[in-house]
């Protein structure tokens, strides 16, 4: 089946393309222009812009903890219409392809899979429709790791680790959470950072972090070591930010929700916004890439591994009531949260998050999310999109903001806006490399026809909420922001290399620690259902 | 050996299928419960609830809602198995009905791990403490001074007026807040919800100066498995309704029980593959059983002998043991239908079916 979209304003940058002129499909995938082929169908596009498939790095959509937060509030469901309105959280499985697809996005990654859950998380995911997703593994508060480190193991023995934990876990790349704070948390520690030491095991945060990074790095996995620094949500915090960035040392390294450790302890309540230099020191370290977690307003749930920062926030839950679960390694924390345009420390952050979309200079280097639920949920993306591409939209949000939280911001002097180049590299062909995926991200012969047509809007949201056209595999699956056909996507998998070394040495260590085998914790594919197809990311070599 | 059931007369699964989707089909309330069985099978049968606009419920759903409620209307601090067996110098057992909820408790947490010291205190553990074989420190006899005795200890642990006890609370409130990490264990189906609420703040309580966490055993038939594909599929726990919109979650109105001794349901499903449980209800309501044990087949409209997860065919269901869900593969699969096969093959003769 030859698919054409005719007309349309093409916006490929990872191709130098910008301008207008045709899209070419064939059998899933964008090909070059037939040679006097005519077309099986043709879409007029004209007027329209026509990018690749979004793709989101960081959005906590499957597993235990994020299933926790879905019980927790079920009020976010509960609409005055049942059945003709959508709900405000607690998305179910369908609901999260759907709503992602009706905004053009295609590929989803969720960022935190504690390893004695991945089966679960690979369940949930296998019921999520349209979209591609992957997932990360968590390492890093894991007694098995802390113990290699304490017993000054081989550079090898962390990458062998790593190798084994990902496959069977089946993740794509390695998150680290709050290195060693949700074990030190179990020994009563109740403020961990980079410099501090686990108890027991003698290991600090940092060396927790590097030991992965290289390990990371050793093995050629395609996504760099993905991590979520200490000290969140904490005022003076951009200190922790800007001190691990420097702890990367010129090697790749990824820090996740930058905007949650944006904060500086300026002005008369001794909370600002340090955007302006978390910037800077990103802007500096080309090694580094970031994803904002920005903040946007309304109830939402935080859904976090970082056991011991989510503990610390439990007295602000809105409304009062949380979930801690000390896990095997890292765990959980679910604490309710509002934010509300009419608190200051709320209108820092939403500010401070779109200081730093406009401050850092590159957009390959910075992602766009809301670290999904926990700024706010993904549906508040298209009002980011506008925010970022909208100068005189953003004065308008900042004018009904508390006037001593704009104070200690910088935004109102930014009048940078978003160009279409700039949105397309930032959500489509830099997520695609960073994530080592060559087959997506852009629209260039070869790649897989993951394609979203936005029809202009003077409201830009409504633009970007409502996508005119979404294929997915060459598929068409929304139209007018309506879902046409919900075929299901496949998960992305690394394909570290498998060494029966470390899988006697695993199946000792879980005989006996735990007097079990480490079998409850692989994901069986025949398990998922017939829905579920893996495809495998190779390392670099 | 039969399969499939009409009326107790021996047919194939076809037609008691035919048979079972023209029941379904022509009712106006139908009701899938019981729930007893695997992740694939109670995605099936909330798949199916959502194309006949009907409502689930889980045969342990009161004791699966009674933690739930203390979850989401205040919170709870909850750990694994194992990091209780090898982390916890305290364990705190509250009521009876404890290892007739997790009958590997003794051997798992009780036991010595080695090299670990640690301490059991019991609180009202009745006759279930009587019988464990290991040593532990007992405090109070029956379930019904609970409320009262959580309630003492939590004042003194908060420095507040706890009265007189016969108990010596004092000292236990002092020991409690010393601990390095203490577990509290209970079964939701041995408490009612204050009582457990009155523990989870305790435990919340303890943690302003000290590590403490809780360990709920889960009710039976693989409650929390069923729990969580609810949860993901549909938003919402067990006792929820999809008779108009997306679901609506009600625990009184999608009482399986309240709806079929009410009239209001017209029609059930009582699925049990994992435990030979019957329903408990009081009216006769045309039913559609799906039973590992054939004794439950008998009298129903329509009945199927499904196989046993992790014996019959490949499962995933809650571990006790993990916390987690865990796969049950088996090597050679027999014959016997599961409850994802029956419910699909029911679901593909009603309109809009068959995608499972």
């Amino acid at each position: 089946m030859l698919i054409r979209l005719a007309g349309g304003h093409v916006v490929d940058p990872a191709n130098g393309r910008d301008g207008v002129g045709d899209l070419w499909i064939r059998d899933g995938r964008i090909v070059d222009p037939p040679q006097g082929g005519a077309a099986d169908e043709t879409y007029d596009v004209r007027g329209r812009m026509v990018l690749a498939g979004a793709i989101d790095i960081h959005s906590h959509i499957a597993g235990s903890n994020e299933n926790m937060g879905r019980l927790l509030l079920p009020e976010l469901r509960r609409v005055e219409h049942p059945g003709h309105e959508k709900p405000r959280g607690a998305f179910n499985t369908r609901e999260i392809g759907r709503l992602y697809a009706a905004m053009g996005f295609t590929t989803v990654v969720e960022p935190a899979v504690l390893p004695h859950h991945a089966l679960q998380a690979h369940l949930e995911l296998a019921d999520i429709p349209i979209i591609d997703k992957a997932t990360l593994t968590v390492l890093g508060n894991d007694d098995f790791t802390l113990n290699l480190l304490r017993k000054k193991e081989s550079a090898q023995a962390v990458q062998d680790t790593i190798a084994w934990t990902l496959a069977t876990s089946r993740g794509l790349g390695v998150k680290v959470i709050n290195a060693g704070g949700a074990e030190a948390f179990k020994e009563n520690v109740r403020t961990f950072s980079l410099d501090d030491e686990v108890p027991d095991y003698g290991v600090s945060s940092r060396a927790i972090v590097k030991a992965l990074q290289h390990g990371v790095t050793a093995l050629g996995l395609p996504h760099p070591l993905h991590v979520h620094c200490n000290n969140l949500g904490v005022p003076g915090n951009v200190d922790t930010a800007v001190a691990t960035i420097a702890a990367a040392e010129g090697l790749r390294l990824h820090l996740a929700h930058v905007q949650f450790y944006a904060y500086g302890k300026e002005g008369p309540r001794g909370f600002s916004s340090a955007a302006p230099r978390l910037a800077e020191a990103v802007n500096a370290a080309r090694n580094v890439t970031v994803d904002i977690g920005q903040v946007m307003f309304g109830q939402t749930v935080t859904i976090s591994a970082d056991v011991l920062r989510q503990f610390n926030a439990r007295n602000s839950a809105k409304p009062r009531k949380w979930l801690i679960y000390d896990g095997d390694s890292n765990g959980g924390g679910i604490v309710a949260y509002d934010y509300r345009a009419t608190n200051f420390h709320n209108a820092v952050q939403w500010a401070a998050g779109l200081e730093l979309f406009l401050l850092i200079a590159d957009p390959a280097r910075v992602f766009f999310t809301t670290d999904h639920p926990n700024g706010a949920p993904f549906t508040a993306y298209p009002d980011i999109f506008a925010l970022l591409m909208d100068r005189d939209l953003r004065a308008q949000w900042l004018s009904r903001l508390p006037q001593e939280a704009v104070a200690v911001t910088t935004l109102p002097a930014i009048a940078r806006k978003y160009s279409w180049s700039e949105i397309a590299t930032m959500t489509r062909a830099a997520p695609a490399q960073l994530l080592g995926l060559k087959d997506r991200g852009h629209l260039g012969a070869g790649a897989i026809a993951d394609v979203a047509v936005y029809a202009p809007n003077r409201d830009r949201a409504a633009m970007f909420r409502a996508a005119a056209l979404v294929f997915k595999d060459g598929t068409l699956v929304v139209r007018d922001g309506e879902v046409v056909q919900e075929p299901y996507g496949r998960t992305l998998t690394a394909l570290p290399p498998r060494d029966a070394a470390i899988e006697r040495r695993m199946r000792d260590y879980y005989m006996d620690r735990y007097g079990l085998t480490p079998e409850f914790m692989a994901v069986a594919e025949r398990l998922l259902g017939p829905r579920a197809t893996f495809e495998g990311v190779p390392c670099r070599t | 050996m039969a399969e499939a059931w009409i009326r107790g007369k021996p047919v194939t699964i076809k037609a008691a299928a035919d048979d079972a989707a023209r029941l379904l089909g022509a009712s106006r309330m139908p009701v899938i419960a019981g729930l007893g069985t695997d992740v694939a099978g109670a995605r099936a049968a909330i798949a199916l609830a959502r194309q006949v606009g009907g409502a689930i419920d889980h045969m342990h759903a009161a004791a699966l809602l009674r933690d739930l409620d203390v979850m989401r209307e205040g919170g709870m601090m909850m750990t694994t198995p194992n990091e209780a067996r090898l982390r916890a110098d305290l364990l705190l057992l509250v009521g009876p009905g404890l290892s007739r909820a997790w009958p590997e408790l003794p051997a798992r947490l009780l036991h010595a791990v080695a090299g670990k010291a640690r301490r059991i205190v019991w609180l009202c553990g009745g006759a279930d403490a009587d019988t464990i074989g290991v040593p532990v420190e007992r405090v109070g006899t029956d379930a019904a001074e609970l409320p009262l005795l959580l309630a003492s200890l939590r004042a003194r642990c908060g420095g507040r007026p706890g009265g007189r006890s016969a108990y010596p609370l004092d000292a236990l409130a002092a020991d409690l807040a010393k601990v390095k990490f203490g577990v509290a264990v209970w079964s939701a189906e041995a408490l009612e919800a204050l009582t457990v609420e009155m523990l989870c703040g305790l435990v919340c309580d303890l943690n302003e100066t000290t590590r403490f966490s809780g360990l709920p055993l889960a009710p039976g038939d693989n409650a929390i498995a069923v729990r969580e594909v609810s949860g993901w599929l549909t938003g919402l726990p067990p006792r929820t309704g999809f008779g108009r919109g997306d679901g609506e979650h009600d625990p009184w109105r999608f009482d399986a029980a309240r709806l079929v001794d009410s009239g209001e349901a017209d029609c059930a499903v009582w699925i049990s593959a994992l435990s030979p449980t019957k329903p408990a209800w009081r009216r006769p309501v045309p039913t559609i059983v799906l039973a590992q044990d054939e004794t439950l087949c008998g009298t129903a409209a329509v009945a199927f002998a499904v196989g046993r997860p992790g014996v019959d065919h490949d499962s995933v269901s809650y571990a006790p043991t993990t916390g987690t869900l865990a796969p049950q593969l088996v090597e050679r699969a027999s014959q016997a239908a599961s409850v994802a096969d029956v419910l699909g093959r029911i679901a593909a003769r009603l309109p809009g079916g068959g995608s499972c």
